[in-house]
Formats: C-alpha cells, sequence, structure tokens
C-alpha cells in the first residue's frame, strides 16, 4: 500500500490518498496520470494490467489499487 | 427511404407493445428478433445476409476463443510456473489469430460498403495526377442499414470475450438479439454486452409503470425533434446550401443552427431508443448527458455520443497507449520531460488514431477526416497548455472553479464545437474553408438576411422558448434532478395536463406539413 502511496505522490502530489475513495470519478486522477501509473505499477509489481481492467472501480482508492495487483499476481 | 423508415419503426413499436405481453416469456425474445430481422430485411433487403455474417462470425469466433481458454486451462493444471507461461503463450496467440480474422473480415464489409467507393475516387485521382491512364470503376452500393452501429457493438462483444472480461454466450439467439436489436441499430447508442444482452432475452412483462415512463421519454424526444430539430433544418439547408451569398455571421448562424439540430435529433432519438428499452424493461445507455456544459473538448466527448467515445476509449485509446512499446515510452520520457509530459507522448499518438478513425467512422469523405483532425489538434493543444494555464490561475490566486469562469469555458468549448460541426456538415473541403474564412473574417451582418432563412418571426419564438426549455432540463439533470420523477410525484390532474399539454404542443408547434421537410435518422448512414 505504502509503495503505491510513494507512486502515485510522485506522479501527482497534493492528494490524500490515503482517504479518497473516489480518485477516477472525482477526477483527482486523469487518462494521463493513469498511463503513468500503470506503467509503473507494472514495472515495480511485475505485473501485467490488462486493458479491461482500467475501469474506474479498479482506481477509484488506493486499496482498491492494491486489491487489483495482488488479482494479478495470483493470475 | 426516409418516409419507409418512420413508418415501419412506428410500426414495429406498435406490434411490439400491443402483443408483447399475450406471448409466452420464452417465445419474447424470438419475437423481438425476427421484428427485429423482418425490419432489417425491409430496410436493407438482401444485404440482411451481412448482418447475418457479423451475428455468425462473432458468435463462432467467441465461442472458439471460450474453448482455447477452456483447453488452456485443463492444460495449466499442474505445471510449473515456466510451463504455464509456455501454454499461455501459445494460447494467448491462438486467441488472438482468432481475433484478428473475425475482425478483418467484419471490417471487410465496413471497408466494402462505406470506403471503397472513396479509395476508388481518390485512387483515381491519384492516377490521373501521376498522368497515368488508367481509372478503377466505381462501384456504387448502399450500405446496410446502421452498418457502423452493429459492426462496433458486435465487435465490443468480441473484445470482452477475448480480454477475458465476460464468457462467451453459447445462446444463438441471444448474441443475433444483442446485436439486431431493431431501435438500436439505426443509430445506437452502442450498448455493451453486458448492458443489454440478458435483459433483452428474459422478456419481461410490459408493466404500466416502465410503459408510462418510456412514453415520457419518448415524448420528451419528439418535442425535440418536432419542435426544433426538423424546425431548425429549413435554415440549416439554406445556409449550407446558400452559403456563397452569406456573410460570415449568418454562416456561424447557420453552423450553430446545424449543431443544435444534430444535438436535437441525435438526442431524440436517443430518448425513443431508451424509451422503447425501458418499455421493454431493458436499461439501454445513456449517450448524451448535457455536453454543452461541458469545459473542455475531451470532457465534450465524454458527453456527447457517449458510447462512441467509450468503444474508443476502451478498444482503440487503451490498448495503444498501454502496449508494451508506449508503457516504456512513457516510463523513459517521464524521466526526461516530467510526470505531465511523459504520458502525453503515447497519449497523443493514441489519441491521433483514436480522431483518424473516429473521422473515418463518420464518414468516407474529406470532411469527416478533417473534422477528425480538427478535434485532434483542439484536444492535443488543450492537454499542451493545460499545465501552464493552471499555473497562472495558482500565480494569480484565481479560483477555476469559479462560476462564471466555468460558464466561459463552456461558451468557449461549446464555439469550438460549433465550428467542428460546421466542418462535419460541409458539403466539401472547400466550402468548409470558404465558411469559415467567412465566419472568422466577415462580421457584416445585414439583419434581411436573417428574414431570408426560410423561417418566419413565430418559427424564432417558439425555438427560442422550446431551447429555453429544454436549458432548463439541462440545467435540473445536471443537478441530479430527474423531472420524470418529480412529475410523477404530481396530483394525477397535474401530472396529465403536463402530458396533454406536451402532446398538444407537438401537434400543434411541430415542424411537419407542408413546407417542413423533417430530418432523417441522421447518423443512419454512418
Amino acid at each position: 500500500m505504502n509503495k503505491i502511496i510513494e507512486i502515485l505522490e510522485e506522479l501527482k502530489p497534493g492528494v490524500d490518498y490515503k482517504n479518497t475513495e473516489n480518485l477516477i470519478d472525482g477526477r483527482y486522477l486523469d487518462s494521463l496520470t493513469i498511463l503513468s501509473l500503470v506503467s509503473e505499477l507494472e514495472e515495480e509489481f511485475d505485473i501485467e494490467i490488462p486493458t479491461v481492467e482500467i475501469i474506474p472501480d479498479n482506481f477509484n482508492s488506493v486499496e482498491k489499487i492494491n486489491s487489483l495487483i495482488e488479482k494479478l499476481k495470483e493470475d | 427511404m426516409l418516409i419507409f423508415f418512420t413508418k415501419f419503426y412506428n410500426f414495429f413499436f406498435l406490434i411490439i407493445t400491443f402483443f408483447y405481453n399475450l406471448f409466452p416469456k420464452k417465445a419474447r425474445p424470438i419475437l423481438l428478433l425476427l421484428v427485429s430481422l423482418v425490419f432489417f430485411y425491409l430496410m436493407s433487403s438482401k444485404l440482411i445476409i451481412c448482418l447475418f455474417s457479423t451475428i455468425t462470425s462473432i458468435y463462432l469466433s467467441t465461442i472458439l476463443m471460450g474453448k482455447l481458454d477452456e483447453k488452456k486451462n485443463e492444460l495449466l493444471d499442474g505445471k510449473s510456473s515456466e510451463e504455464k507461461k509456455q501454454i499461455k503463450k501459445i494460447y494467448n496467440r491462438k486467441k488472438k489469430i482468432v481475433l484478428i480474422a473475425c475482425i478483418l473480415l467484419n471490417f471487410s464489409f465496413l471497408f466494402l460498403f462505406k470506403y471503397l467507393k472513396f479509395f476508388t475516387i481518390n485512387s483515381n485521382h491519384l492516377l490521373n495526377l501521376l498522368n497515368i491512364n488508367y481509372q478503377f470503376s466505381v462501384l456504387k452500393i448502399i450500405a446496410p442499414i446502421g452498418i457502423s452501429f452493429y459492426t462496433l457493438q458486435a465487435l465490443s462483444y468480441l473484445f470482452d470475450v477475448y480480454y477475458g472480461k465476460i464468457s462467451a454466450d453459447k445462446n444463438y439467439l441471444r448474441v443475433a438479439l444483442f446485436i439486431s436489436f431493431f431501435p438500436q441499430i439505426v443509430e445506437g447508442p452502442m450498448a455493451r454486452y453486458s448492458d443489454t444482452a440478458e435483459d433483452l432475452y428474459k422478456g419481461n412483462d410490459i408493466t404500466y409503470a416502465n410503459f408510462t415512463s418510456g412514453m415520457q421519454r419518448i415524448l420528451w424526444g419528439l418535442f425535440k425533434k418536432m419542435i426544433i430539430a426538423d424546425r431548425l433544418n429549413i435554415l440549416v439547408k439554406m445556409v449550407f446550401s446558400g452559403y456563397a451569398v452569406y456573410s460570415g455571421p449568418i454562416c456561424f448562424i447557420g453552423a450553430l443552427g446545424y449543431t443544435i439540430m444534430l444535438y436535437m435529433n441525435f438526442s431524440s432519438t436517443m430518448d425513443i431508443v431508451i424509451g422503447i428499452g425501458e418499455i421493454l424493461g431493458v436499461k439501454i445507455p445513456e449517450n448524451f448527458r448535457q455536453p454543452f456544459f461541458s469545459k473542455s473538448i475531451s470532457e465534450f466527448w465524454t458527453r456527447w455520443h457517449i458510447s462512441l467515445g467509450l468503444w474508443f476509449r476502451d478498444y482503440i485509446y487503451y490498448p495503444i497507449s498501454l502496449s508494451k512499446t508506449m508503457k516504456k515510452l512513457t516510463i523513459n520520457s517521464r524521466k526526461i520531460v516530467g510526470n505531465y509530459f511523459g504520458p502525453l507522448i503515447s497519449g497523443t499518438i493514441a489519441l491521433f488514431a483514436v480522431w483518424s478513425l473516429n473521422g473515418l467512422w463518420h464518414g468516407a469523405g474529406w470532411t469527416f477526416i478533417m473534422f477528425g483532425m480538427y478535434h485532434f489538434v483542439m484536444i492535443f493543444t488543450g492537454n499542451l497548455f493545460e499545465p501552464l494555464i493552471r499555473k497562472t490561475f495558482v500565480k494569480f490566486n484565481l479560483d477555476r472553479e469559479n462560476i462564471y469562469y466555468r460558464i466561459f469555458r463552456s461558451i468557449k468549448t461549446s464555439f469550438l464545437v460549433i465550428i467542428g460541426e460546421l466542418i462535419f456538415r460541409a458539403p466539401s473541403v472547400k466550402v468548409a474553408l470558404v465558411m469559415l474564412k467567412k465566419v472568422f473574417t466577415d462580421f457584416n451582418i445585414k439583419i434581411s438576411e436573417m428574414s431570408s432563412l426560410g423561417l418566419d418571426i413565430l418559427d424564432y419564438i417558439i425555438l427560442f422558448v422550446a431551447l429555453v426549455l429544454v436549458l432548463i432540463v439541462g440545467i435540473l439533470r445536471e443537478k441530479n434532478i430527474s423531472i420524470r420523477q418529480e412529475i410523477g410525484k404530481m396530483n394525477i390532474i397535474v401530472r396529465w395536463a403536463i402530458f396533454y399539454i406536451m402532446i398538444f404542443v407537438i401537434l400543434i408547434f411541430g415542424a411537419y406539413g407542408i413546407g417542413y421537410q423533417p430530418v432523417g435518422p441522421m447518423y443512419a448512414d454512418f
């Protein structure tokens, strides 16, 4: 979780990532940030995020991003 | 053709609403499918073979993909991780071959019916330019109704199965109904399989609540179409055919009129389609969300023709911008040009692909390609200057969410959209350029021109009042207030008075009869 927050902070500082639960729906992260985020997460966690997983529901909170990573690690 | 369309559409709609509940539940999807196929046959006769080919190829490909996945999972059992990687690689490649073959087959229909003529004509021009004494014969082919819509909708199902988002449906009838459901096939919205396939097949009863709610939505659609769109059609035709004699402001009024007409016409068709869906208990996704309140062109495309925007985002933008090469590019360029401009490079490449295809999807013509490129440049420029604008606002301590600034942004976006629609509607690039030049250089407005646009003072008053009503409804929707729910809560007498007034307003002020020509289903030919 902390690593995800670290990446997010680096990509777009100034958002309370721990407590925000509408990162996408609240327009905190735009599509360009998502492009960076996906690339960084893939490199950091050695996973491949398929494009079908790029839906608001998977990126709306740090917790959601974490569960996506966990799910993809299992695959 | 147009009269045919309207008559058939209404006729089938009536058949369904009258007899639907009398059919046993299990027979209802078959009834819907049959009606849809007969409708398609009456509109496009033998070309129904194209629809069948699409349905069947998509059905077989998805089943095959499902089988490949099953086989892969069987083989994976108890294997080492290295072996698993190898098996996955082999089967993913097989799946990809099926995917590409199916896409090629379906795109070949699209190419044949929509683009061949354009390509032959332009190849002939090129041969002429090169002094080669050969000309391809230009085939005159009429495209099957809604081919651009049903092909993309069918392909979205193929992609969703390919990516493992949903599993392949073994029920041919359900797949066929999803692709060919008649209200949607003409102009969309392009639904996803998970949106409508299940509900269409369920054959739920038409209930009183659903029926009235759906009819209200249809009534609202008719209001927008018959009072506004059909009336503006006269003005738009006048300006775009006689652009040479009109001044800049009138050319702009023509483009503005066209933009409003397109919105009213297209969104009213969506009201009717979604209304029919509601009657049948099927939730068809929305295609518009108050687009003219958008603060930027990119936001506009998340509110206008939403299903097309989502299609391009999910099946073109992300697959390109998140391909392996692009991801590497993003990571590397981010280190050099920073967090914002790093992903902008891959994002822009994907954006270019999206808008080239979006332009072409709208039609085989240079104006459509120009329309696509115009949007690409606008969105790209917006992205490019975003950090600068953001910094300026912070520096001068200005509030970007200030209501006046928001209104200014919406007006600016609407202006840019109107210019785009001018290009879109112009009969050729040359005409588009002439009109644009007039709009930006010739400001001599002549009041007398306004009265030569085919509408009288009463028409303008009706248009004004109707547009104010549409604007109020839009503001309420933007505030998440459902007008139909609010009316539903009212006293029965007030409620029915509102409906009767609405019906009579359409009957009295609707632009039909001598002197008027209704707008056709504008998107049906795309």
